[in-house]
């Protein structure tokens, strides 16, 4: 169980509506000691992860969290053929693009299958979403982020410095050298930092919720060492947890026939950020309140606005920038 | 009569083997300066004015059902 993951269950734990908690992990006995640790009243029950194991959870279960590391369109599958709605915090392109082909599958049974339920993309999907309700049409969304959270989180950081991106730009897909178009960002709660274009998956998801989207990019904060290196067996192995994390998420459009622009973000743990939105958003899953397919959560959230209120009581701290000259060009 | 020998256009192995350093000497700088390039640079300036704020609660609501 990764760092997310043990957010995530921990969040669980601490909902009211949340008795039973199965953890499936490929390797029980390394991570006992954390599961004791996850506290809450629910009960838990760890098992080792296997097809028929799982498939015997799904009967009685009303969601399914993928928080693990690796293929999860198979699990997905079967749960939706279950009948269990399902959130997935991956933020690999490739993943999150198997899971979307998912969407007849989950609209024919009315099920929500929310992908990319954690910090970036997720958190920013939703910070997305709730700007984007001030203004009357939305083309632009620009999306950077501080910080990772487990171990398999910074590997994925890691891989995504140095994999082909693409990027929305003008109405059409087009693929950027990554690791490239420098821009200094001001996160929320943090100083300025470097971010660079990264293969995350947050403007593919974008641009399925928003038709009037004309661009949508994603960068990620990196030093000079990561970008040089990221094409390179990582040096030194990860860190458990990551202290530091942030997401900014700028949006432009129109409003009453004039340019506008906003400033949204959030700081924490990136993996308190991310397990707070993979809780809350099965919470909504388990009990009807997401829409059905399968999409990013600025598709299937209704009322963003609701859910940030419920990430605020959870500990994120939503934060809006006032005061800002003209944007710069992204 | 003294005739005058050029060795201009006179090709031969030091001569290929100079051009060849040359080139990956080019090659080799052109390389550093990208990577110089790349690696440095300015990436912006920091607002000089504005600043963060938490939203409230209250705040969150009303944007979606204006």
């Amino acid at each position: 169980m990764g760092a997310v993951g043990a957010r995530s269950a921990r969040q669980l734990l601490s909902s009211s509506t949340v008795e039973d908690l199965a953890v499936f992990v490929r390797h029980p006995s390394r991570v006992e000691a954390r599961v004791v640790a996850l506290g809450g009243s629910g009960v838990v029950h760890l098992e080792e992860l296997s097809t028929t194991a799982f498939a015997q959870a799904l009967t009685g279960a009303n969601v399914v969290v993928l928080a693990a590391a690796g293929p999860g369109t198979p699990l997905a599958r079967a749960s939706l053929i279950a009948g269990v709605p399902v959130v997935s915090v991956s933020d690999d392109t490739g993943e999150v693009r198997s899971l979307l082909g998912l969407h007849d599958e989950a609209a024919r049974r009315g099920l929500a299958l929310a992908v990319g339920a954690g910090m970036a993309p997720g958190l920013s999907c939703l910070l997305a979403a709730w700007a984007a309700g001030a203004l009357d049409e939305l083309s632009e969304v620009h999306v950077a982020t501080l910080g990772t959270g487990g171990p398999a989180c910074a590997r994925r950081r890691h891989a995504a410095l140095r994999e082909p991106v693409e990027e929305w730009r003008d109405g059409a897909w087009v693929r950027r050298v990554a690791s490239s178009g420098r821009e200094l960002v001001w996160f929320p709660g943090q100083s300025g930092a470097d971010c660079y274009r990264v293969n995350r998956p947050d403007a593919m998801l974008l641009e399925r919720a928003f038709p009037t989207l004309r661009s949508a990019t994603t960068r990620a904060a990196a030093s000079r060492r990561d970008r040089l290196t990221s094409w390179l067996p990582m040096l030194r192995p990860p860190h458990p947890e990551g202290t530091v994390g942030a997401v900014r998420v700028e949006v432009r459009g129109r409003r009453a026939q004039a340019a506008e622009s906003a400033l949204v973000g959030a700081s924490g743990r990136p993996a308190l950020l991310a397990g707070a939105v993979a809780a809350a958003t099965a919470v909504r899953a388990a009990t009807g309140r997401l829409g059905t397919g399968a999409g990013g959560l600025a598709s299937l959230v209704p009322s963003p606005g609701e859910l940030l209120a419920e990430l605020s009581q959870r500990g994120v701290k939503v934060m809006i920038f006032e005061g800002a000259g003209p944007p710069p060009a992204w | 009569m003294r005739g005058v020998v050029s060795k201009a256009g006179r090709h031969g192995p030091r001569a290929d083997l100079r051009l060849l350093t040359r080139a990956l000497l080019a090659v080799s700088l052109t390389a550093l300066v990208a990577l110089i390039v790349r690696l440095r640079g300015s990436g912006g300036t920091p607002p000089h004015r504005g600043g963060w704020r938490e939203v409230s609660m209250t705040d969150l609501e009303p944007v979606d059902n204006p």
